[in-house]
């Protein structure tokens, strides 16, 4: 694959199409609790962040997000993703014992660069989780994703969410965006 | 007891709401709607309130918003390099004049009418001073009401509402003290950017009594244990020390015996700190004059402090603050410090525990919250609300110990002394009615005898 803008409308399109399709099959995974094959699709290399939003004025909106470094709610490599997927089946993880129930809906997508073989991938998500008899928590945001072309599928080798909430308005959050 | 609170039959008095002899607590206390509106006005309008860091506002004009109970209040650094504590309510019609939850700025401009204010609090201008005021407005008198008292120790900055309130050395005590200490001695302290806040529908003193909670570890945290995220011993180590402080502060958690401290010392002397889990700790606390500062007592304490009412000061880098936000709902706040000049081992263990372990995404903390809401809910119901709770691990099973030092407390094992002595602290605070009452009042931690 080239850059992005030398291609023609129909690669364009192909490959968006492409794309598309992995994130609403990654997506599925997780609403079907299907952990052990999302983290086969998660390349070795994997970054997976969530900095801070704050409230801030609109003259230092610059502040409005942690840095890289700073602190976070997920700053994860596939050592730490792996043991929250893990976590789930050993017994006694509270916060997902009863399940909670989610679906994620993925959209708005665009393809903001194509470097060889990865494609930098922006979206927009609503996380939607429903757990015991009437709790809900609803989660919007602003995904960056950088997928990685192996073996004729992608891998997801970055993932750089950005939560329009600052003050987080839930009990914790043990599900995976 | 003072029965300045039962006004009428359908109120509830605070003393019948524990008895420190048995260890009963009602649950109410978790619900009750004239209950936490006293709360905010009998202990969070009277405490030292913990603010920021100073390494949050290096530079005039920064700024970090806080609570104060309900109120909301602005930690903002003047010109001449002070911390002011400044109600974020415009005296004109009590409208906000910071909307930011931190950043820098030369003044305070209310959105509303254009009051503006000095970094001190002062008001500085408002439009039609001289034209629709005809000049007869005193500016001195219409500034920000600042916090009564700003002080600070090694760092942390703390303000109370009360005039009448001790000085902070005092209100710490050496309990509070110890505390902060604890982590003040590890070197230069520098908080990261960055606090993760969220909600749990949760009364407040539950999601702090769990702080001091050594019971539940291992079946609410289990999963980190089976996943060796951290080690049996450090989540669950027989051995445990409780400190109680004047005013309700108290640490409660892992305490090791002096013979295995000194055991420690020559492994961490001889260049080891990966004997046993607190050997990291202990490498700190050996150096030159730290040991002393920290006590005879102290110096072989892990545990968690709390510095009454709600900050939790953690031995991993973080400290959480739990905000109340109605009798069913509480914030938490987790800050994170980091040390100058520390390893880079030291660094990544911290980074990981901070941001891997607590904070609501946390593998141990996000196992918490339910466990405090559906507390909550038991405490809501009508016939649920009037039924006891035990907190009576470990009573009259315990003896106080002091040392030469003067430090005094329990070595023991898992135990709800701290919450106890939490709630009992709490009544206190409670029937006072005034600073001068409470400090007559209040009872003094014993050094001896049976506890």
């Amino acid at each position: 694959m080239g850059a992005y803008a030398d291609m023609t409308l129909q690669e364009q399109m192909l490959l968006k199409h492409e794309v598309e399709e992995f994130l609403f099959m990654e997506a599925d995974l997780l609403d079907s609790r299907r952990y052990d094959d999302w983290l086969a699709v998660l390349a070795d290399d994997i970054h997976y962040w969530m900095p801070i939003r704050r409230t801030t004025t609109a003259r230092e909106v610059e502040l409005e997000f942690t840095k890289p470094g700073g602190m976070a709610f997920f700053d994860d490599d596939k050592t730490v993703l792996t043991l929250r997927i893990q976590r789930l089946s050993v017994g006694r993880a509270w916060a997902e014992d009863p399940p909670s129930r989610t679906r994620r809906l993925v959209t708005n997508v665009r393809l903001l660069s194509v470097d060889g073989d990865e494609i930098n991938v922006g979206c927009n998500f609503k996380l939607y989780r429903t757990r015991l008899n009437s709790e809900e928590d609803s989660w919007i945001g602003r995904r960056e994703d950088l997928l990685r072309r192996v073996d004729g599928g992608f891998k997801l080798a970055r993932r750089h969410i950005f939560l329009e909430q600052t003050v987080i308005l839930s009990q914790n959050m043990s599900s995976l965006f | 007891m003072s029965e300045t609170i039962i006004a009428t039959d359908r109120r509830i008095n605070p003393a019948d709401c524990f008895d420190p002899d048995t260890g009963v607590l009602q649950r109410r206390i978790f619900s009750d709607q004239e209950i936490y509106r006293e709360e905010l006005r009998r202990i969070f309008g009277r405490a030292w309130n913990f603010m920021c860091h100073e390494s949050q506002l290096p530079a005039a004009g920064d700024f970090f918003m806080n609570w104060i109970g309900e109120d909301e209040v602005i930690a903002v650094r003047n010109r001449n390099g002070e911390i002011n504590v400044l109600l974020n309510s415009c005296p004109h019609r009590g409208n906000t004049v910071c909307r930011a939850e931190l950043g820098n700025t030369n003044s305070f401009f209310c959105s509303y009418h254009g009051w503006n204010f000095d970094l001190d609090g002062r008001l500085i201008g408002m439009p039609g001073e001289d034209q629709f005021y005809r000049g007869s407005v005193d500016k001195t008198a219409w500034g920000l009401t600042p916090a009564a008292k700003v002080e600070s120790y090694r760092g942390f900055v703390f303000a109370t509402l009360d005039p009448a309130a001790p000085d902070l050395k005092d209100y710490l005590g050496w309990v509070g003290r110890l505390g902060i200490d604890f982590i003040a001695s590890k070197g230069e302290i520098r908080f990261l950017d960055g606090v993760q806040k969220n909600r749990i529908q949760c009364n407040w003193k539950l999601a702090v009594d769990n702080l001091f909670d050594w019971y539940h570890v291992k079946v609410s945290h289990g999963t980190a244990l089976k996943l060796g995220v951290v080690g049996e011993e450090s989540m669950s180590p027989m051995e445990q020390m409780v400190v109680l402080g004047e005013y309700g502060h108290a640490i409660s958690g892992p305490g090791i015996s002096e013979a295995r401290y000194q055991e420690a010392v020559q492994r961490v002397s001889e260049g080891g700190e990966d004997g046993e889990w607190f050997d990291r700790e202990v490498a700190r606390r050996v150096q030159p004059g730290v040991a002393e500062q920290l006590g005879a007592l102290g110096k072989r304490s892990f545990g968690h402090p709390n510095i009454f009412p709600n900050l939790w000061v953690n031995l991993t880098p973080q400290l959480c603050l739990r905000i109340p936000r109605g009798p069913f709902e509480t914030e938490l706040w987790w800050f994170t410090y980091e040390v100058e000049g520390m390893s880079e081992k030291d660094r990544k263990f911290l980074q990981f525990m901070a941001n891997h372990i607590f904070g609501p995404a946390g593998l141990l903390e996000q196992d918490d919250g339910e466990n405090w809401s559906h507390s909550t809910r038991g405490a809501k119901g009508s016939f649920g609300q009037g039924l006891p709770l035990n907190y009576a691990m470990g009573l009259g099973a315990d003896q106080m110990q002091s040392a030469s030092d003067g430090q005094s407390g329990i070595e023991t094992v898992v135990s709800e002394h701290a919450q106890r002595w939490l709630y009992n602290s709490w009544q206190e605070w409670m029937l006072a009615d005034s600073w001068q009452d409470l400090m007559a009042s209040h009872a003094m931690p014993p050094t001896q005898g049976t506890i």
